[in-house]
């Protein structure tokens, strides 16, 4: 009989997973919900924050554990979790990923910060903090981020039995990927032994981290009747970094022949072009560089450039020093 | 992925199996094991699993249902309808506005008394388009005289999928019957369920498919169906109908009990929580019920007698059980997700209220609400919102709302939405670089293109920021088609992937108008704004000297179901221009096969097993379909020729402006259903274009003319060149598979070579 360490009021163990879409999250949320249910006898819930997300936009994966007898019927989002795992650490930046960890919870981060690293990079809850670089991992053994993101959960929520999930990638991969079989044991079994987990106290401030149920930009006084937006073009206001992957293409102006080909074949027009008045006068566009705020990292560009200019490289702060650019839109003055 | 441990036996005679999976996937499998005849459907969010399912099993040989992919809502229910004229066994699934396309056809069914059975995976209804769980599709189908059973979990999606059929095909009933659950909350979540092991036990529960009623299957029995009446027998027709469904009632009492017996599953008319002596209570349509039940436990905890009533059949609608459960209610609240606007309370609130009122003595005082719209979340705070309203109005007696909505915010008066940059228009998009001129050739126009270089220099359409993935062909592919376009537009993006990543309320990615319509109706839509815009113009009423171009932007789904929109458009000869962005499927909802989806290919809904090998049909000719309207310009481009198709932009701008309609197709990768890397997106165009599978070619005047050769320019490539970068596609290399590929082959020759003596013949 598998107990749960702890449970809320109405006797459930929880888990939220805060990715980005592509990561692998509502899989590794369903597979783990899936040994509690088959494998270890418990009851469970797995469910994620649906919509007409695309790959590269944040999503939610949500656990729920109950013992055996505990009937879950709670449908709605996780409010105060056990563990969270956050698979991609540039959502500290756009998503309140802590929002309601319970006291004594668990943060697993999927980072190749230290905890030192990480707590200069964000405000880190008083508890348990777990770091795996799961996107390494995947990247050595040519697998998933989110096998090697299981791997520490397993570690974490002790009360599953890993042997379930092995179990489960043999099953999903021997018959059609037999050669991915060992690739995949190897990266949960290397998240699993990798993680490592941090007790963070931090007694000076009292920091809590209630749930907060996010209000929509608008309400119904504000709102234009109709639902129709009359400022064009706001989508600029975005960061699109955390859609990225670990590369971005970086531009080396030297080698540029300014033929545009880039600009053409980037879904997200993050080319930044100046306009030169050349020795005879003529008009000549000059490529400048590219906004990063924007860029998703399909490096498509990379492949268009026949001269070599671009390349693809790991993303770092310096890469991106390097080539950024802003593209000069016309925005009103005093607007948003 | 399969599930862990699959012998989990239950019952020792009749054995169950435990599983952990989604209400979509419950229907599927009760749908597989019923083994139906027929499903005809259409992909829509959140219900479009089921069919997915389906097909996965199929392909694995599982079942053998024929799965018809219809060309739209309408459509699937016109294939269910003709299917179950013949007495076979029929499914469907649908939401939303699928179901609202689908509304005139179901009182046919019901009127001409077709048992089947559609799974209503509940969501809003548009518009504004919201893709989540509410209830509002739900009442449109409150009068079509179908039977509906409410399941709240995916345990019921399973059970009621099974009653259904038996209900339907119930002599005393003979009536089609839907299922509904509650899109994402229960078709999506995953739970624990019990299944019959053997398929055998649920086939032998509904017994077999009845044969002796009139049916199209017999010639020695011929039959006449849908003939048309005057009143008098139409209400004898309905007085006959109004009567089966409400036999229907005991019927479902029936058969649950049979099932209770099987299944050790039970359901009563009403799901009743602590409602033997519940003093207030919440009534609540399917998912919200179970979260109230948790609630409900924790105020009973505190002494308060809190109860929850939720429906397992609200069609017919069971009044006397209602009134029975509300003999000592002192205050109902009735939460719904959806309103009847302007009738003070939501369809549920007045028939429940109706209900009471043919009980004189019962007292119980009803508050209504309205809630969760576009699957907003229903939290047990909620719940316990509403259980503490209903405890104020018993305590004081009085109810200061009776109706309102629940959770809704006014805002705050500092966030407004304020334009952020200058409105961009007129000369920002002239670039005056463009020569077009009349050519020799009168059925022609030449156009002589700037550099691309300079046209850098062109501000974008479109702002970034927009949440298209990664890689994406459309953005960039739109993008270089505006490149071509001069001065202003007025752009109807078809819902579509296009649509939905750029204008996320309340964010846009659009700098000049966009209007949106569901994905049958654009060409239609955007000809009424451009005549009545002339019209306008015309009488003076609006004072703007330059022209507009008015172009209707479309994926190849919506080439599909809005099919007939578009050539009505044509036919017409509107001035604007319809662009296709072909990704070849429905991936806006997860990747299913268009009609545009080639042979073999893998989609969602054309999955790749033993007993099938990816999409069964050739990808669909849209190009000559439209070009046969015999509208002025017709042509086709690809982000990998960049000046073609810039030019081409140039042309179509033109022939919109001077003579009439053009369409436009431009094909697209889309890395994530494609199974392509991202990076490649430009590189696997070029392919399509230099196998032949994608030729560049326009249609001036009804004149062909291949704008780019790739055998003429020695680029000319095997198919299997292309098929090679996608992982949707990669299969039709293996050996086994060569006579289809073989088959994929000659089709892609053959419309090349016609298209090659076309080019040669300007009478072609």
């Amino acid at each position: 009989m598998t107990t749960l360490p702890v449970t809320n009021e109405l006797g459930y163990f929880s888990i939220r997973l805060e990715s980005i879409g592509g990561l692998g999250a509502n899989l590794a949320g369903k597979m783990l919900a899936e040994a509690g249910v088959l494998g270890s006898g418990l009851n469970g819930v797995n469910f994620s924050s649906y919509g007409s997300e695309k790959k590269g936009s944040p999503v939610k994966s949500f656990v729920l554990f109950g013992d055996s007898q505990t009937e879950i019927r709670s449908h709605s989002p996780i409010e105060e979790p056990d563990v969270i795992g956050v698979f991609h650490e540039a959502l500290f930046k756009t998503t309140p990923v802590l929002s309601g960890l319970r006291t004594g919870g668990t943060v697993l981060i999927n980072s190749s910060k230290s905890i030192e690293q990480l707590s200069q990079f964000t405000d880190l809850p008083n508890g348990k903090i777990a770091i795996i670089n799961a996107l390494q991992i995947a990247i050595k053994e040519k697998t998933r981020v989110n096998t090697a993101m299981l791997g520490a959960l397993f570690r974490i929520c002790d009360f599953l039995n890993p042997e379930d999930m092995r179990q489960t990638i043999r099953k999903t991969f021997e018959r059609k990927n037999p050669h991915l079989v060992d690739a995949n044991i190897k990266t949960f079994d290397r998240g699993y032994q990798e993680v490592t987990i941090h007790t963070v106290e931090d007694t000076e401030t009292e920091k809590t981290n209630s749930f907060i149920q996010e209000q929509p930009e608008l309400g119904y006084l504000t709102q234009e009747i109709g639902g129709i937006i009359s400022g064009q073009g706001n989508s600029l206001l975005k960061d699109l970094a955390s859609s990225r992957q670990g590369f971005v293409p970086a531009l080396e102006k030297e080698s540029c022949i300014n033929c545009a080909a880039c600009d053409y074949v980037c879904p997200d027009f993050c080319f930044v072009w100046e306009e030169r008045i050349s020795k005879r006068g003529k008009k000549r566009m000059l490529l400048k560089g590219i906004d990063y705020q924007y860029c998703k990292g399909c490096l498509k560009c990379v492949e268009a450039c026949p001269s070599n200019a671009l390349r693809k490289v790991k993303e770092s702060d310096q890469a991106i020093r390097e080539s950024q650019a802003q593209i000069a839109f016309p925005l009103i003055k005093g607007g948003e | 992925m399969k599930t862990l441990k699959e012998d989990k036996v239950l019952d020792p005679i009749v054995q169950q199996v435990t599983t952990f999976e989604s209400g979509n996937k419950m229907a599927a499998m009760a749908a597989a094991q019923i083994n139906y005849h027929i499903m005809g459907y259409f992909p829509i969010t959140p219900s479009t699993e089921v069919a997915q399912y389906l097909d996965q099993m199929k392909a694995k040989g599982e079942h053998d249902i024929e799965l018809i992919p219809a060309d739209g809502e309408h459509g699937s229910a016109g294939i269910c309808y003709g299917a179950a004229l013949t007495g076979a066994r029929v499914i469907n699934a649908t939401s939303a506005n699928g179901f609202m396309y689908m509304l005139e056809q179901l009182p046919v069914q019901s009127g001409t008394r077709f048992p089947m059975v559609m799974n209503l995976v509940t969501r809003s209804i548009s518009g504004p388009l919201d893709i989540r769980g509410d209830h509002s599709d739900l009442y449109y189908a409150l009068n079509t005289g179908w039977i509906i059973l409410m399941a709240r979990t995916p345990q019921a999606v399973y059970d009621m999928n099974i009653l259904a059929l038996k209900i339907a095909e119930d002599s005393r009933v003979r009536l089609p019957v839907i299922v509904a659950y509650d899109g994402f909350f229960t078709s999506h979540q995953k739970r624990k369920v019990n299944y019959f092991k053997d398929k055998q036990t649920v086939q032998d529960f509904v017994g077999p498919c009845s044969t002796d009623y009139a049916f199209v299957r017999d010639p020695k029995k011929p039959v006449t169906i849908g003939a048309h009446m005057n009143g008098d027998d139409l209400l004898n027709n309905h007085y006959q109908q109004s009567e089966a469904l409400y036999q229907a009632e005991d019927v479902f009492l029936e058969i649950a009990e049979e099932y209770r017996a099987l299944s050790q599953r039970n359901y009563p008319l009403l799901d009743l929580y602590f409602m033997e002596d519940a003093e207030i209570a919440l009534f609540l349509l399917n998912s919200a019920a179970e979260t109230a039940k948790d609630v409900a436990d924790h105020l009973r905890s505190q002494g308060i007698k809190a109860g929850v009533i939720s429906p397992n059949i609200i069609r017919p609608f069971p009044a006397a059980a209602i009134r029975k459960s509300l003999k000592k209610v002192s205050v109902l609240l009735i939460g719904e997700r959806a309103d009847s606007y302007g009738a003070h309370g939501p369809n549920v609130t007045h028939e429940v209220k109706s209900a009471l009122q043919e009980d004189r003595q019962n007292n119980t005082q009803v508050i209504s609400r309205v809630f969760g719209l576009g699957g907003k979340d229903f939290y047990p705070d909620d719940a316990k919102q509403f259980f503490f309203e209903a405890m104020e109005a018993h305590d004081t007696n009085q109810i200061a709302k009776p109706f309102d909505y629940y959770g809704h915010y006014p805002g705050t008066t500092n966030q407004v939405l304020k334009p952020i940059i200058e409105p961009q228009h007129g000369d920002v998009f002239k670039t005056g670089l463009f020569k077009i001129s009349e050519g020799e050739n009168r059925n022609k126009i030449d156009v002589k293109i700037p550099s691309l270089r300079s046209l850098t220099e062109k501000p974008k359409r479109f702002t970034p920021g927009h949440g298209a993935c990664p890689g994406c062909g459309i953005l960039s592919g739109l993008e270089l088609f505006f490149k071509g376009i001069e001065g202003d537009i007025v752009v109807l993006f078809q819902t579509g992937c296009a649509y939905v990543v750029t204008t996320g309320y309340p964010h846009t990615s659009h700098k000049q108008t966009m209007i949106h319509n569901l994905f049958q109706n654009g060409p239609a839509t955007l000809s009424g704004t451009l005549e009545a815009y002339n019209k306008l113009k015309a009488r003076g009423e609006i004072d703007i000297s330059d022209e507009v171009t008015f172009i209707m932007i479309t994926g190849d789904g919506g080439m599909d179901i809005g099919m007939g929109s578009a050539i009505g458009t044509s036919l017409r000869n509107h001035r604007l221009i319809m662009l296709e962005y072909d990704n070849e499927g429905y991936m806006n909802t997860g990747a299913q096969m268009s009609y545009s989806t080639p042979i073999g290919h893998l989609t969602s809904t054309s999955n790749i097993g033993r007993a099938q090998h990816g999409k069964n049909m050739h990808h669909k000719d849209t190009v000559q379909i439209m070009a046969a309207t015999n509208m002025p310009y017709v042509f086709t481009g690809s982000e990998a020729f960049p000046g073609d198709l810039i030019k081409k932009a140039a042309k179509a701008q033109w022939y919109a402006q001077n003579i009439g309609t053009v369409y436009g197709k431009l094909l697209m990768t889309c890395p994530l259903n494609w199974r392509t890397e991202e990076q490649y997106g430009t590189k696997i165009m070029e392919a399509a274009v230099n196998s032949c599978f994608f030729p560049l070619y326009e249609i001036e005047n009804g004149c062909t003319t291949i704008t780019y050769n790739p055998e003429e320019k020695g680029e000319k490539i095997p198919l299997e060149s292309w098929l090679r970068y996608m992982g949707k596609a990669k299969h039709l290399l293996k050996d086994s598979n060569k006579p289809l590929l073989s088959v994929f082959e000659k089709e892609v020759e053959k419309r090349w070579k016609k298209l090659k003596i076309m080019h040669e013949m300007d009478e072609l």
